[in-house]
């Protein structure tokens, strides 16, 4: 066995503070540089013993160990809830959001029927259709070229909900809407007429132009 | 049976102030003697061994059972914060005299332990971890592999080097002084 193969078994001997064998005690004593490795290993290892001591003399400083003690129970002052208990709150959340979704359409649909299925037109009610209902204000209204405003109408309110409704409207109606009505026109004219929430028409549009 | 330290740590977590206590209890002394060993100040070594367990009961502990054990992670938040303190500049404080009432004072030669102090800062970490948890903190080759997370032949080779450099410095230690003066 060569020096080099001889030093792992010297430090291991000096670590457990341990004797060495026959062979390595001879060898020890024949070869002065793994004798003096010995030495200064074992010397090493009486040191280390020595910086153990002095470091295990230190006590662990009581009020750091309050305080951290505290800290923890303040981070943890409120109990974590058991599973049982986040399960019931999801529940109850999912039963609130369907009552909820539920009450919500229900209003939708409220709204979605006309208050007034009639056009108030100065007392002459006229057979119309719905054709969309529609959140908007009389500027988004004005700048719709097809559409006539109707003079004299009380302006909508912004954010009005308005319907455009699609009736077969008499000249006579027109004309007291205020609209300009040719008197060769006989016969009923199809037209959409947007309507406030209040009912009253606010502008007209003749679908059927031909007679114009 | 005592209940392991990733046990403990899950039971912490939950809130169990008992949990964390016993955790504390079993590791923080050996955390303060690495602390102590690596920076070479008492006062770091308290502070780095108070706030690694601040930070394992913070929100942002970070530690993860399938990587390692909770002791090679508290090592390894032990070895960061000191690298921190490090970076800020050296540590004043004289090891020795961080020590009070130290009854083997008179006995041992307070210059060759400080000198050897001085060489385990100076080490490299890999070098040095090892010999802070083989030889000072008495640990088997199987538990030190656990924790610097390297097989047993790499952390037996690691120690024998570092104990080759310790060796070395502490012969020169001991040489007579005109063999220094030459």
């Amino acid at each position: 066995m060569t020096c080099k193969e001889r030093i792992p078994e010297i430090v291991e001997y000096a670590r457990r503070r341990a004797e060495p064998d026959t062979e390595t005690r001879a060898h020890l004593a024949t070869c002065s540089a793994c004798g003096e490795r010995w030495e200064t290993e074992r010397q090493l290892t009486s040191q280390f013993r020595i910086m153990r001591i002095r470091a295990a003399a230190r006590r662990p400083l009581e009020a750091r160990r309050e305080s951290l003690m505290r800290d923890f129970a303040r981070k943890h002052k409120h109990a974590p809830m058991p599973a049982w208990v986040w399960a019931l709150s999801a529940a109850a959340v999912l039963l609130f959001a369907a009552v909820l979704g539920h009450a919500t359409r229900n209003r939708v649909r409220v709204n979605a029927v006309p208050a007034s299925p009639a056009i108030r037109t100065h007392g002459v009610r006229t057979q119309q259709t719905i054709l969309y209902e529609a959140s908007t204000d009389a500027s988004a209204l004005s700048g719709d070229e097809d559409f006539i405003a109707l003079p004299y109408a009380p302006p909508l309110a912004a954010g009005e909900l308005i319907r455009v409704v699609h009736a077969d409207l008499d000249p006579d109606v027109l004309a007291s809407m205020g609209i300009d009505v040719d008197p060769s026109w006989a016969s009923e004219l199809p037209a959409d007429v947007v309507v406030g929430e209040d009912g009253l028409p606010r502008a007209v549009r003749i679908v059927d132009n031909t007679q114009f | 049976m005592p209940r392991s330290d990733e046990e403990l740590y899950r039971l912490m977590r939950k809130g169990d102030q008992d949990a964390f206590a016993e955790l504390y209890e079993r590791r923080e002394p050996a955390l303060y003697r690495y602390a102590l060993h690596t920076s070479g100040s008492s006062i770091v070594a308290e502070e780095v061994a108070h706030e690694v367990f601040v930070q394992l009961m913070g929100a942002g502990a970070r530690f993860d059972e399938s990587r390692g054990s909770l002791e090679s992670y508290l090592y390894g938040v032990a070895r960061n914060l000191i690298r921190v303190v490090r970076r800020q500049g050296p540590v004043e404080e004289a090891i020795d005299r961080a020590i009070e009432h130290d009854i083997l004072g008179d006995l041992i030669s307070n210059e060759t332990t400080a000198a050897l102090h001085r060489a385990l800062r100076e080490m490299p970490d890999r070098y040095r971890d090892v010999v802070i948890l083989c030889d000072l903190e008495e640990r088997s080759y199987e538990d030190v592999a656990r924790i610097i997370g390297h097989p047993i032949g790499t952390v037996r080779s690691r120690l024998h080097r570092a104990r080759a450099l310790l060796s070395a410095k502490l012969k020169w230690l001991n040489a007579p002084a005109e063999v220094l003066s030459k």
